[in-house]
């Protein structure tokens, strides 16, 4: 599957549902796929699928709240619309509660569907952004020593040099001589960097 | 002469010992007639074995000659003419005449009574136990006089002070007023000389004391003389936890009943709703399709019909899919057969009352020769059970004191069908309900879910028939259906 642009995915048992909204959603110009069960996505699907999910809830063998657990456990960040027959809200909240971007009721009208399709697109475009940002700062992140770290982790949090070199028992210069090296291997350019790096890298809390 | 009249045996014995006379219970008690007895010993009635006993004991007497009583007297074996021996207690008294000294004793036969006595006590004893392992009070109608006769168990019931006999209309006005028609016809009926004579009745009884009600069945039969109804006796038995337990199951099972119900119209609507409701979305969906279609410059013309194709194609899968349902649920064919209704009233008023769905009196208006009509058995009694838990429900959420439902069943000429109202003592129905009351899922009780009436209305149309309300009653709810007369 293509990553370049972003898809929209159906996956709905009902032949006459999927042909349906494939034509309204290809009319929007958004790409689109359609699949007859949980299972046959999952084996197409990839963790670097950019767009979003229209997921019938009841399908079946797997049905749309499992195929939800399945994405989250193979870390696909895919927002998913849920589709339901009847308004069930305790279906609505498990789904809401796991992440699920929307929850229509069939039928949808064009204009409800393809607003919440193009907010989940843009949810997905913003995690795709942020997950590039973490994956280069993990790169980043991993050349640093163990004692750079240490030196990072308080200088983000705005101590002087002396302060560290205290706390760490060591001495002005050689604070000095670290940071100087993690703002060359990290690539920040201030401190202020240096903390947004560190906080994409999951380091600072 | 007291001598010839009483019932003990007397005998008249000399100085010497020798009987000189003897009364005629001498002859019936021990078999002696007093010419065979005359001149014998005493002794001779002595067995064997007690003789050197008894003679000095009559020594004894002879020496200090005073009264001595029956009571104070030891009991004495006697020796019967036909060998028996019978344990007799002795009373004896000295006569003096002149001279001589004569002794009148007196032969009281203490077996005799003693064993009758003791029979009764036992017999007593066991009817005592027996009533109470199985909790039962006895009681003793007569009905010339109006009083009853009855046990403490039976008093206990009633919270009544020790008095062995009461008034009827004493009696009477510890029963509930609810259950007093109830009791007296079933006292009618026994007291029928046509009938067995058999009562058999529950009623519930308000102890005056502390309010306290109790159930009580009372079974009896009632015995007749000259054909006309004399005593009624019978036994009552408190049957107040029976009663409780039982209405606790029936409340249960309407219960149950209730959530099954719901829970297959549940089902059932929601398998209507999932299939019609995934057509409508995708024509629905098809529909926007085709619009967005016409509104380019350029009329996409290709979409445009794949669009509308589809539409055609849903809307035709809806109207499938609700005529497989409909075939789905009303398969198999209607078993008819020849009904007496008079007998389906009353086994749907026995239905009515084993469901508990409340108390009330049935009054029946049934046309005796009415002729066979032609229906399912089962689907016309859930008519008529329908409606009559109608009424009930009504009449109780009313708060009707006296709930009443009269069933009429005559032949309708117009018609030729056989015609059966059903007529509570409700306040009957607001113009606004009686135009809804047969819509389904209609309904003005907080719990019900409205389906009853809709229901009852189709299987009275299932039977050939039809089921209507009366409109404008002023008195009670009327609703009336017909069926076919079997040919």
């Amino acid at each position: 599957m293509s990553t370049a642009n972003p898809t929209v995915f159906i996956i709905d048992d009902d032949p006459a549902i999927r042909d349906s909204l494939t034509l309204m959603i290809a009319q929007e110009d958004i790409s689109v796929m359609a699949f007859d069960s949980a299972e046959a996505f999952l084996d197409a699907c990839q963790p670097e699928c950019l767009g979003c999910a229209i997921v019938d809830i009841r399908m079946q063998g797997m049905d749309g709240l499992q195929l939800q657990e399945q994405l989250a456990k193979r870390e696909i960040l895919l927002p998913i619309i849920f589709l339901t027959g009847h308004g069930d809200i305790p279906m609505s909240v498990r789904a809401i509660k796991a992440g699920a971007v929307d929850f229509l009721t069939k039928p949808v009208t064009r204009e409800k569907l393809i607003s919440s399709v193009r907010s989940a697109i843009r949810e997905a475009e913003k995690n795709f952004t942020e997950s590039i940002h973490h994956h280069d700062a993990l790169s980043h992140l991993a050349d640093l020593t163990s004692r750079e770290r240490d030196v990072m982790l308080l200088a983000i949090q705005g101590y002087p040099n002396k302060e560290i070199a205290r706390r760490l028992g060591i001495s002005h210069r050689t604070v000095e001589i670290h940071k100087s090296k993690i703002m060359h291997k990290t690539g920040a350019i201030n401190l202020l960097d240096l903390a947004r790096i560190a906080h994409d890298g999951g380091l600072s809390s | 002469m007291l001598f010839d009249a009483t019932a003990d045996v007397m005998l008249l014995i000399d100085d010497k010992g020798l009987i000189i006379r003897a009364n005629p219970a001498t002859k019936t008690l021990l078999g002696f007639a007093e010419e065979e007895i005359c001149g014998l010993e005493v002794e001779a009635l002595i067995p064997e074995k007690y003789r050197s006993h008894h003679r000095h004991y009559l020594d004894a007497f002879y020496k200090e000659p005073v009264k001595r009583t029956m009571d104070s007297g030891r009991a004495l074996v006697i020796l019967c003419r036909n060998g028996k021996e019978l344990t007799v207690k002795i009373g004896l008294s000295p006569i003096n005449a002149g001279e001589r000294l004569y002794i009148l004793v007196t032969l009281y036969v203490a077996d005799q009574r003693h064993q009758s006595e003791d029979a009764l006590k036992i017999s007593e004893e066991r009817l005592r136990l027996a009533k109470q392992a199985a909790d039962l009070g006895v009681f003793d109608f007569d009905s010339k006089c109006k009083v009853v006769d009855w046990d403490e168990r039976m008093r206990e019931l009633w919270g009544a002070e020790s008095c062995d006999t009461i008034t009827l209309e004493q009696f009477v006005t510890a029963i509930h007023p609810e259950d007093r028609k109830t009791r007296q016809s079933a006292l009618d009926y026994a007291m029928d000389p046509n009938s067995t004579g058999e009562y058999n009745v529950e009623y519930r009884v308000i102890n005056p004391a502390n309010g306290v009600e109790r159930w009580v069945a009372a079974v009896g039969r009632m015995h007749f003389e000259d054909g006309n109804a004399t005593r009624l006796i019978g036994v009552a038995r408190d049957i107040t936890e029976h009663k409780t337990l039982e209405k606790k199951l029936q409340e249960q099972r309407a219960e149950t009943e209730t959530l099954f119900a719901q829970q297959v119209a549940t089902q059932t609507v929601s398998a209507i709703a999932h299939e019609l409701n995934q057509p409508l979305a995708a024509i629905s969906a098809y529909s926007e399709v085709a619009l967005h279609a016409l509104q380019n410059d350029v009329i996409d013309t290709v979409k445009l019909k794949q669009a509308l194709e589809g539409c055609v194609k849903q809307a035709q899968r809806a109207g499938n899919s609700l005529h497989e349902l409909l075939a789905f649920l009303q398969k198999g064919n209607l078993v008819t057969e020849r009904l007496n209704l008079n007998h389906i009233v009353n086994e749907s008023l026995n239905i009515a009352k084993s469901y508990g769905y409340g108390e009330f009196q049935p009054i029946l208006q049934l046309e005796q020769n009415l002729p066979a009509v032609l229906g399912n058995r089962v689907q016309v009694q859930k008519i008529l059970v329908n409606l009559l838990r109608n009424g009930v429900e009504a009449m109780r959420e009313a708060g009707v004191p006296t709930a009443a439902i009269t069933i009429t069943v005559r032949t309708n000429t117009e018609m030729n069908m056989a015609h059966v109202t059903v007529q509570d003592s409700g306040p009957g129905l607001d113009a606004e309900t009686a135009k809804r009351v047969f819509e389904p899922f209609f309904t003005t009780k907080p719990s019900g879910m409205g389906m009853g009436l809709a229901i009852s209305r189709a299987l009275a149309e299932a039977n050939n028939g039809q089921l209507w309300l009366e409109p404008d009653t002023k008195a009670g709810a009327t609703f009336h259906f017909t069926l076919p007369f079997a040919l």
